[in-house]
């Protein structure tokens, strides 16, 4: 950590979190935690069983007639009352498409909700869920990527007239040169599976109507507060001046909590209908089944390479299964759109070429999950930097350090126009290569690979993180319902004690903590004199909220300037009752004082009891009452924090089965804030990802049937699967950012999906094979050895 | 389906509580619920995740899988009892230190896990308490800091009992 002179080193401390006390001891508050008003009612969903078909009819009387239940609701019933979600997007080649909160007609995946049951407890609620009869009569249903592009494929939704509601392309200046003239030309075709979030604690919600205010209060398990409000606004076509949106303690969410759900919405119309309240609790099954899915990609790539090993060219051609529906109020461009821009990350290419398209299909919705399109973006292109390198009989860590972005090339720009205005892939890469012993790896690994039955490999891989997204990179991806701002308001009490508002909400990053330390930092206090709150509509100013690792950077940014403006309003009060010009004073230890004349100071309370009339000295001429500043930070572009993640893996050559044995990270996300939370999420991404290369998959059959409902049918990494990590941090402080934050929540599944699978094609390199698919799960692994040891033996034979 | 209640008597975090309940209420409900003993989870309700995990007569389980009708004339401790005031308890102390917890909604079953591992086995290494640990699922931390923690943890808690 770098602690410069004057630091008064809050930022970029170590500091354990605020957050943690009440968690430990079991008083935290999440949404089924919170105390429930008398009278709630508990909603439980009927959900499709069918992938795709018409509603022919809903009995409901039978679950009527149970003893405690209040109503049963069918889409009808909303007519009206909720308007479409339809996530419209001003970005060409995008064809909006709607959404129903409860379909009337047409139900388009197994899990869309066809009623709800409104009871006295959530156990009533179930058991009368059971008892509703639904008739649907079944559609010819659209699972795979091929199944949509197919030329006679049934239509999900007919107003567009085919199944591909957003596309996109690109093509370099010189592209087809470049590429036909490149020495060798490698290419594959990449699948990854559909994969759910699964943050611990399910999605939830409870909504509350005050009939005598007509003030809606909805308690969400949502990572994005002020724009569920305005959805809800626009939706329910109610006032936003009438509801509140609070987030409580969330447990996890990943981006899947980032979308505004129909549940949401009916759990609002329900609460003032029945002018109380009215909660649902999604369990496990309802988040397998209807929490935005991810990733289910294919894409199809080559890479032209000269004799060097320097790539000259990258194809792109992708596909994306988004589900059934756009998500609110995203749309479905986000992963094709990302999967297309994110390939060129670490090295320079001089020339690309994609064409990206979102497909639509019976299955649950498709949304942002950490990583979005970049982990598989980079497993492919990773994927053929180790086929390339195989090919010129080059080590493959050589040809990615020839292709790296050099430290001179800053700012670099790279060939989609977006701007790297800082970075160390290079250092990342040499810190990496020294933690994981990559030299004595190789230098000791076995003969042929093998040893004691399992082969060995080690991978290496440099990726890059789009963090920090401000309005124009939003106004540029079309997406006008994202502001890309975020908010502060910062606020010295009467009696000097400070309160901090921001417009995110915290799922486990640790904002409380890392915000107090920003905000203390400039107002020259200690961290624990700093409390941080998040995640109330009615007490923070607006903003986008917390996702696509944007807290640190743009919330960051906000806590920032607002502390920075009542920081300058403490030396102005003071400088005028010591009478030294503002600039000479300092905001140390609580107290502003004299530079370089320690004794003479004025303590925070004492300016406070000024700024708040409570004592004999007046303020300024001119100054307001008050000691607070409300700002607002929207950054540049984006920030692009880079990694190197190394891996070393066992294949077990008799059950395929894959070990990731060791791991090293060395991460650059600029200035960092609090190297405890950075190491925090880049160890749990790496998990994610390391569950994403080797275990993770949501499974639908043919006719769209949902296979893994439960934890026990998709497969978590648990302790016993995860190994530990060394982390190197570098420090490259951004030049675009206020207070040169650079976001860290997703590099870390970023690398590891690529790592883990290159470190497998080191591994099998003896039987000549590479993977192109994820999870690498032991039937695919032991399939790909058999397959190249069959292939050998008619070799051998001929 | 409203079936006849039981009553149930039963010591929870060491306070003697009696209760009419549906036979089918799980003991996670009942904790949760009736009692707004809160800290207690419910992730999977399968036993999978181990988030609901508690301690029953000494020994720790699943009270997403355990009726409250089954705890009846038993012993229950949750999170809540470990620190109810006063400062945190050496586990906690220790994942607090480490970074061992993100969201938080796990965080109790680990903590009720973790005590019943080092009552046991007051010296494990790294790769028993990670397999130890494998029936209790975070999605935040990757585990790293977590069994960082329970290292720390079983060390002081080794010279806590050395010194007594």
């Amino acid at each position: 950590m770098t602690v410069d002179g004057d630091h008064k080193g809050y930022i970029g401390r170590a500091y354990p979190r605020k957050e943690d006390d009440r968690l430990l001891r079991g008083y935290g508050a999440f949404i089924d935690d919170l105390p429930e008003p008398q009278d709630t009612l508990s909603l439980c969903f009927v959900r499709s069983y069918y992938a795709h078909a018409k509603i022919v009819g809903i009995d409901t009387s039978e679950a009527e007639a149970l003893p405690g239940v209040v109503a049963v609701l069918t889409g009808a019933d909303f007519t009206g009352m909720i308007a479409p979600m339809q996530a419209d997007s001003e970005k060409p080649g995008y064809k909006p498409t709607s959404r129903e909160a409860m379909p009337v007609e047409h139900v388009r995946f197994v899990g869309d909700a066809v009623a709800v049951v409104v009871a006295e407890n959530p156990y009533i609620a179930e058991d009368a869920a059971e008892l509703v009869e639904v008739d649907l009569e079944a559609l010819p249903a659209v699972v795979t990527i091929e199944d949509a592009l197919a030329e006679d494929a049934p239509l999900l939704h007919e107003e567009i007239g085919d199944n591909i509601p957003f596309a996109a392309s690109f093509e370099s200046e010189g592209f087809q040169e470049a590429f036909d003239n490149a020495e060798i030309v490698v290419s594959d075709t990449f699948r990854s599976a559909r994969l759910a979030a699964v943050s611990m604690e399910p999605r939830g919600c409870m909504a509350s109507y005050d009939r005598g205010k007509e003030q809606l209060t909805v308690w969400s398990s949502t990572q994005v507060p002020h724009l569920l409000r305005t959805g809800l606004s626009e939706l329910l076509d109610w006032p936003e001046n009438a509801i509140r949106v609070v987030a409580p303690d969330v447990g996890g969410g990943f981006g899947m909590k980032a979308h505004i759900y129909p549940e949401e919405v009916i759990a609002s119309a329900l609460a003032k209908k029945y002018a109380g309240t009215v909660k649902w609790i999604g369990d496990r099954q309802d988040d397998f089944l209807t929490s935005t899915h991810s990733r289910d990609y294919r894409y199809e790539v080559a890479m032209a390479v000269d004799r060097n090993g320097m790539i000259q060219a990258v194809k792109n051609r992708l596909h994306v299964n988004i589900g059934a529906y756009a998500c609110f109020p995203y749309g479905c461009s986000a992963e094709a759109g990302g999967g297309a821009i994110y390939m060129p990350g670490a090295y320079r290419f001089p020339h690309y070429s994609f064409q990206t398209s979102s497909v639509l299909s019976n299955t649950a919705p498709v949304g942002v999950y950490r990583g979005v399109a970049a982990p598989i973006a980079h497993f492919a292109a990773e994927g053929l930097i180790d086929r390339a390198a195989r090919k010129l009989g080059m080590d493959p860590v050589e040809m990615r350090r020839r292709n790296l972005i050099q430290p001179e090339d800053f700012p670099f720009v790279n060939v989609v126009g977006i701007r790297y205005d800082t970075g160390s892939h290079v250092e990342c890469m040499e810190k990496a290569l020294a933690s994981i012993g990559y030299e004595d790896y190789r230098r000791d690994q076995p003969e042929g690979r093998l040893s004691d039955g399992k082969y060995r490999g080690i991978g290496v891989v440099a990726i890059t993180e789009h963090t920090g997204q401000g309005a124009a990179r939003y106004r540029d991806r079309g997406l006008h319902r994202v502001p890309g701002f975020d908010s502060a308001f910062v606020k010295i009490e009467p009696r000097g004690h400070v309160i901090a508002y921001t417009s995110h909400a915290t799922q486990g990053q640790g904002h409380l903590t890392a915000f107090a330390q920003i905000i203390a930092e400039n107002l020259g206090m200690d961290p624990k004199n700093v409390t941080v709150i998040e995640g109330d509509t009615s007490l923070s100013p607006y903003g986008s909220g917390t996702f696509a690792s944007r807290a640190a950077v743009v919330g960051g940014g906000a806590a920032y300037r607002a502390s920075e403006n009542v920081g300058a309003k403490l030396r102005r009060i003071a400088g005028h009752h010591m009478e030294v010009a503002p600039d000479d004073l300092e905001l140390v230890e609580g107290a502003v004082r004299v530079k370089g004349v320690p004794e003479m100071r004025m303590t925070i309370q004492e300016i406070a009891a000024i700024a708040y009339s409570m004592e004999s000295r007046m303020l300024p001429e001119g100054e307001s009452y008050g000691l607070e500043a409300t700002d607002y930070y929207d950054p540049p572009g984006v920030s692009i924090t880079n990694a190197v993640h190394a891996a070393c893996v066992t294949v077990d050559a008799a059950t395929g089965r894959i070990t990731v044995e060791r791991y090293a990270v060395a991460h650059d996300c600029g200035r960092v804030i609090n190297p405890l939370l950075v190491a925090g999420q880049v160890h749990g991404a790496v998990a994610q990802g390391l569950g994403e290369a080797l275990m993770e998959g949501v499974i639908y059959d043919e006719e769209g049937q949902i296979l893994t409902s439960q934890l026990l049918d998709y497969l978590l990494p648990s302790a016993a699967d995860v190994p530990d990590m060394k982390m190197d941090h570098v420090e490259s402080p951004s030049l675009d950012t206020v207070g040169g934050f650079k976001g860290a929540g997703e590099g870390g599944v970023i690398g590891s999906v690529p790592a883990i699978v290159s470190a497998v094609n080191d591994a099998l390199l003896p039987l000549g094979v590479f993977v192109n698919k994820v999870p690498m799960r032991p039937d695919y692994i032991l399939n790909l050895i058999e397959s190249a040891n069959a292939a050998g033996e008619e070799k051998r034979k001929a | 389906m409203m079936a006849p209640r039981h009553k149930i008597r039963t010591r929870v975090n060491g306070r003697i509580v009696e209760r009419e309940v549906e036979p089918r209420m799980l003991l996670a409900d009942f904790l949760r619920h009736e009692l707004r003993l809160t800290g207690t989870h419910v992730g999977c309700a399968h036993g999978v995740c181990g988030a609901c995990t508690i301690s029953l007569d000494g020994r720790t389980a699943r009270s997403c899988l355990t009726f409250a009708v089954q705890a009846d004339g038993a012993e229950i401790e949750t999170v809540e009892a470990l620190a109810p005031d006063g400062p945190l308890d050496t586990i906690q102390s220790a994942f607090h230190e480490h970074h061992a917890l993100q969201c938080g909604y796990c965080t109790p079953g680990f903590l009720m896990s973790v005590r019943q591992l080092l009552r046991e086995e007051p010296d494990p290494n790294e790769a028993r308490i990670r397999i130890a640990l494998a029936g209790n699922l975070c999605r935040c931390t990757g585990y790293v800091n977590i069994v960082k923690a329970v290292q720390t943890a079983a060390k002081r808690l080794r010279e806590e009992s050395a010194e007594a």
